[in-house]
């Protein structure tokens, strides 16, 4: 080695190097730029939108919300809406529907189609594997349309028409079922059913601790069910009994309604910081070890000045950015708290629940489906088909693969101990083939609500075709997709906190 | 240090190349031979359960295929709508005349899968002549029993017209008895089937594995099939042919499946039990005899016929396109076949290894050429080529080429570095200056700039001898010769004249879109998988951020938000057009899933991997160029396939945001033609096939894929 060659690492082992080489320098160097790089970008975008509007003459507002919508939508909760606004609730209200349903539906049928498929019968299994290769690897859009086209080929709807008249009506307009909905007293019957639960818990937990003691079998959760059995059947009955709880929530609105917005904007603003400080402490306490505070890394130290921002950030944008929200929070809330103070308020004396059987009505020349039933357009046929098949496709295949994921010796060691089939299946296999389903599935039911969104190609009446509705009248259309993004986000948001909810259930139960 | 200069796209782009160099896994035992009686207890009639499975399920499956067949041949349907309209289906409205560049770039494709499929795909031991003979065997049958099964075809008058029989000319015989009372008759059978079943149970027969429940049971599955097809024959209200009839017209398809079972058990019976195991077909030539009998076919039958004369450029009236296309797809079978033998007597030469980088760049490279320089034929302003164009090329190689050999020098030092600083300097300076407007510049100056700043950043991680460093000048030269002239050829107007504003529409942009798309997708989905991996906290929340909202959305929000609303947030002198709009959203859509996949990926490479990296004194991005990437990608090539698939189907979102795509011809276009008004569900039937063909094969080739690479094992 040359003697140049030792000076230099003499010198480089001596301290640091120069500031170009610092690793750490040069690291938050690259990030800086970078995050001023997105920065600008959207900047630039931004600006640029502004600027085009303006020169259109054209303001970035929401009070489109509020003005009337000049058509009819297709089906849902309300198909002659005032507002735009309304109208997006209702196209909201049938998205959810049709996603809710269709991950039922979809789970139903994938576990049985992948468990079809894993049958020893030759034409089952053929029959199952099949379906799954048709379903998933035909565009969704292709088979919503599809479905749609096929649906048209149905018969009309006539006054006496339908499979099974009064049950099921299946014709060129859709499909009708019967519709079960809540009825007058479901609110105060909830409250049974809420003390069933309670009292039911209770009951399953005893039993539970006496199979532990003596290894009688002491039925747990049959307990459980029947105590709730019997709690909703007397409720039934007696639910006009708790009539008073609605004068409960009237008391507590109306002291709600007497907050003043200073007051909730301080409420949020301390919330921000307490939770910030919470999580900091959290933070602060993990890294410790019993030896003291462990040497934090650039990483700790941004996460915790990242928390201390954010909480600055939502006080900021409580205080200046948007001032009305505390108003809005006491309006709506109090709004909420008089809307509960009537369902669960006197006088409600009809049955919890009840059903309709769905109707043809006749008006004029043309022979329709009646609002009785639950009715699902031919759009909304389309769809829900669509991607409960699709969907389940994917589902089976991830049955399939979490019930093969179980090691084969865990099915004979249970058949060892002599555990009958049907037991063995549903106390060793499936907990640990479920554990392995279950993030795949959650992404499943994310898609499908995603994938509700292809209705605009057949005119179903969802938060998107909605809002393309809203943006062709009001010329809105920023705001509409801004909207679209949000409500999914939600959506999605949702489904993961679920989900997630149920994962770390099956942890603790694994350990 | 030599390290090869790869392209890190290359696993993906042409999964070959990455599971070439595996072992092959080995053979599993062969299963013993069992009869066809054997075989029916073990699979069909186990036991109690499985007989009445068997029973319901045939029927269900019988009742599903009759009705597809029916509805796919029913005299309602139009097929002449897709026949006619084949064409427009697949290119839209390109013009007739330049369609010779469409078969260019057909012909180009066909070279380059069959080099490579020839020269760096594994054969393995193909198909064994048992599953061969097996497979047509089941062909034929599966043909024969549709041809039952249909329903007989409706007798029409000389003008066309379907002939309805009056009503007291129905008659009831037992046939239409049968039909009347089939859901009361199968329920019986399947009701028997039941009875027998628990018969059989209580007596412990199927314990025994006597020939008594198979026999039993396949009489009642039987007398359901018989049930199916006897009840077609009644007469009802639309007149329809005889039973004797009906075969009769059937008979070239009695023909194709006879001849299918015929040659299957012909080499069932030729060969003895063990030679039919033990010889085999590499699966390619299956592949390709079974194409060239298609393609034989037409020259033999004029497939389809065109019988409306309106509407020249999407067909010349009296010809089919069998006949139109025979010859082109004749050349393309040849083209195919004869590259497949090419690579194939190549890859036993020792240098076939060195023609994968070369044959992956040129797979890189053919999506571009193919569009802007094929199909597009740009019109070349030669003046502004020869007096800018090519002097601004050869600048940026000349100055770029040294830039890069001094810099690769391994013991450049200091100078390199503050080099390379300068340059980015530089590159940053133009475009703050282009946001300003200070001085003028050529966008594809301040493009090969920014290029040559990140080659003068990165290029110490390449350092190495004077071959080593003479393969990375040559590279660069490469790199800015093809770059300038895409980019002239993009900024040049297209010479083909289309009667739409898209240059070429159908399945062309449904594959165009998601090709370019996935180009687009993947360098993007790696970075943000690398950033979310990352241990820097910017980085990771961006791309966390980045991947959580572009995944919590719906795709058609996005189509919406690039094809409606992007050119408001564009400066006014720039636009882009609805394709180009719609390709952007759908690659961040794609990238945000790719970067899921290529993170699970990242996670499966072991911690030591990183520890020997930096114990051998690799750089940052030389340990992750040279040995986490590569080992990540190939831990994730089947998901990545799968997003493969998923963005192809996802195209068909196009016809939502009012592009002629496959899908939106198919369902709008060819409905609102006068001559086939509403005809609807033979487009998207036929739409469904074509993408079931392509995406059902890609999944297939996956999970052989997942298969060699054991990534399902673990």
């Amino acid at each position: 080695m040359s003697n140049t060659d030792q000076t230099t690492l003499a010198a480089t082992q001596s301290g640091r190097p120069p500031f170009y080489r610092d690793a750490t320098v040069v690291k938050w160097l690259a990030q800086v730029f970078t995050l001023l790089l997105v920065v600008f970008a959207l900047f630039f975008l931004t600006t640029q939108a502004l600027e085009n509007l303006n020169r259109q003459g054209i303001e970035i507002k929401y009070d489109f919300l509020g003005i009337g919508l000049g058509s009819d939508l297709r089906e849902g909760i309300d198909t002659d809406p005032d507002t735009a606004g309304r109208a997006l609730w209702a196209g909201a209200v049938n998205t959810i529907r049709i996603a809710v349903g269709g991950i039922i539906a979809a789970t139903i049928l994938g576990v049985l189609v992948g468990v079809g498929r894993l049958s020893s019968n030759w034409i089952v299994s053929r029959m199952c594997s099949v379906f799954i290769e048709t379903a998933r690897n035909i565009p969704l859009l292709v088979q919503i349309v599809f479905i749609w086209a096929l649906v048209a080929t149905l018969p009309d709807v006539e006054l006496d028409s339908g499979p099974i008249n009064g049950v099921l009506h299946l014709s060129n307009k859709g499909v009708s079922v019967p519709r079960v909905h809540i009825d007058d007293g479901f609110y105060q019957w909830l409250i049974f059913l809420g003390a069933g639960w309670l009292v039911g818990s209770f009951v399953k937990r005893r039993q539970e601790r006496r199979h532990d003691a003596t290894g009688q079998d002491t039925y747990p959760v049959a307990s459980l069910v029947a105590v709730l059995a019997v709690f909703g059947a007397v409720g039934w009955f007696a639910h006009p009994i708790f009539g008073w709880v609605g004068s409960i929530f009237d008391f507590i609105g109306d002291g709600y309604s007497r907050l003043t917005p200073v007051i909730v904007q301080v409420v949020l603003s301390l919330a921000a910081v307490t939770a910030a400080a919470w999580w900091i402490r959290r933070f602060l306490a993990r890294r410790r070890t019993p030896a003291g505070l462990m040497k934090l890394t650039d990483d700790d130290k941004f996460r915790i000045i990242f928390a201390g921002v954010g909480a600055l950030a939502v006080i900021a944008f409580v205080l200046v950015g948007w001032p009305g929200l505390s108003s809005w929070i006491i309006n709506s809330g109090t709004d909420l708290l008089g809307v509960i103070a009537d369902k669960f308020g006197d006088g409600r004396t009809g049955k919890p629940m009840d059903i309709k059987a769905p109707d043809v009505e006749q008006i004029g020349n043309f022979p329709n489906p009646g609002p009785a039933g639950l009715n699902l357009t031919q759009g909304g046929t389309a769809v829900f088909f669509g991607v409960v098949l699709y969907t389940a496709s994917f589902i089976a295949e991830i049955v399939r693969g979490g019930i093969l994921a179980v090691p084969k010796g865990q099915t004979e060691a249970g058949l060892a101990v002599g555990l009958r089939r049907v037991t063995m299946l549903r106390r060793v296999v499936l907990p640990q083939a479920f554990r392995v389903i279950l993030p795949p599935l959650g992404n499943q039911y994310l898609n499908l609500t995603k994938n509700t969104s292809l209705a605009i190609a057949v005119g179903y009446s969802d938060f998107v075709q909605v809002g393309q509705i809203v943006y062709n009248q009001t010329g809105k259309t920023l705001e509409v997709i801004s909207l679209w993004m949000l409500f999914y986000l939600a959506c999605s948001l949702t489904i993961s906190v679920i989900v997630n909810f149920f994962n770390v259930r099956m942890k603790i139960v694994e350990r | 240090m030599t390290v090869p200069m790869g392209d890190p796209a290359a696993p993906v782009v042409d999964p070959a190349e990455a599971w070439a160099g595996e072992q092959e896994p080995a053979r599993k035992p062969e299963e013993p031979s069992l009869s066809a009686g054997e075989w029916l207890s073990k699979n069909l009639f186990s036991s109690a359960v499985n007989s009445v499975l068997t029973g319901v399920f045939t029927l269900l499956v019988l009742l599903a295929v009759r009705g597809l067949l029916n509805f796919t041949f029913s005299e309602e349907r139009t097929w002449r709508a897709v026949k006619t309209n084949m064409r427009f289906l697949f290119t839209h409205a390109y013009p007739q005349d330049q369609y010779i560049r469409i078969w260019v770039c057909v012909g180009a494709i066909a070279v380059l899968s069959g080099l490579s499929v020839g020269l760096l795909a594994r054969t393995g031991a193909g198909i064994s002549m048992k599953k061969l003979s097996m497979n047509l065997m089941g062909m034929g049958g599966v043909i024969g029993l549709g041809i039952l099964l249909r329903e007989p075809s409706a007798v029409v008058d000389s003008e066309g017209l379907v002939v309805h029989r009056e009503a007291a000319a129905v008659g009831d015989s037992f046939v239409d008895w049968l039909d009347t009372n089939a859901l009361a008759v199968l329920g019986v059978l399947v009701l028997a089937n039941v009875a027998l079943a628990v018969w059989f149970h209580l007596q412990g027969t199927y314990l025994r594995d006597g020939p008594e429940p198979r026999l039993a049971h396949g009489v009642l599955v039987l007398a359901s099939v018989g049930v199916l097809i006897v009840q077609q024959y009644a007469t009802g209200e639309i007149a329809r042919e005889s039973f004797v009839d009906a075969m009769a017209d059937r008979a070239w398809w009695w023909l194709g499946a006879v001849v299918l079972a015929g040659s299957g058990a012909a080499l069932w019976f030729g060969l003895g039990d063990s030679r039919r195991r033990n010889t085999f077909v590499p699966a390619m030539h299956v592949f390709f005899a079974a194409a060239g009998i298609m393609v034989l076919s037409a020259w033999a039958y004029p497939w389809g016929h065109y019988a409306f004369l309106e509407g020249e450029f999407i067909s010349e009236p009296g010809r089919t396109v069998a006949m139109t296309t025979k010859l082109p797809w004749t050349v393309m079978w040849a083209l195919l076949v004869g590259t497949f033998l090419l690579g194939r007597a190549l890859s036993t030469a020792p240098a076939a290894r060195r023609l994968r980088v070369p044959l992956n760049l040129l797979w890189v490279m053919a999506p571009f050429v193919l569009y802007w320089a094929v199909l597009r034929d740009p019109d070349l302003d030669w003046d502004h080529v020869l007096s800018t164009d090519i002097p601004m090329a050869v600048f940026f190689a000349v100055l770029g080429g040294l830039v890069v050999w001094y810099l690769t020098h391994p013991r450049i030092g200091e100078a390199g570095r503050i080099m390379a600083v300068v340059l980015v300097g530089v590159a940053v300076l133009n475009w703050v200056a282009a946001y300003f407007g200070w001085y003028p510049m050529l966008q594809k100056a301040r493009i090969s700039f920014l290029l040559l700043a990140v080659v003068a950043l990165l290029a110490h991680n390449f350092a190495g001898d004077r071959s080593q460093r003479l393969r990375l000048v040559v590279a660069w030269v490469a790199i800015m010769a093809v770059f300038h002239w895409l980019v002239t050829l993009v900024n040049s107007p297209s010479t083909v004249e289309t009667p739409t504003d898209a240059l070429i529409g159908g399945f062309g942009i449904t594959l165009i879109v998601a090709v370019f798309t996935l180009l687009a997708a993947f360098p993007l989905g790696v970075l943000l998988a690398l950033a979310r991996t990352s241990k820097l906290p910017i980085f990771r929340v961006l791309s966390t951020a980045y991947i959580e909202v572009f995944r919590g959305v719906p795709l058609i929000t996005l189509l919406f938000f690039f094809t409606l609303i992007f050119n408001l947030f564009l400066p006014s002198n720039m636009s882009l057009t609805d394709i180009a709009g719609a390709t952007i959203g759908f690659a961040l859509f794609s990238a945000a899933y790719l970067a899921e996949n290529v993170r699970g990926g990242l996670q499966a490479v072991r911690q030591g991997q990183y520890e020997a990296s930096d114990a051998v004194g690799l750089t940052t991005v030389q340990r992750t160029l040279f040995v986490v990437l590569p080992q990540a990608l190939r831990v994730s090539i089947p998901p990545l396939v799968g997003q493969v698939i998923a963005t192809f189907k996802e195209t068909s979102l196009l016809a939502v945001v009012g592009i002629f795509d496959f899908l939106r011809i198919a369902d709008k276009v060819i409905s609102a033609q006068s001559e086939f008004l509403g005809v609807k569900r033979e487009g998207l039937l036929f739409a469904s096939f074509i993408y079931w063909i392509f995406a059902y094969n890609m999944s297939k080739h996956s999970q052989r894929l997942e298969k060699r690479l054991g990534v399902g094992e673990r």
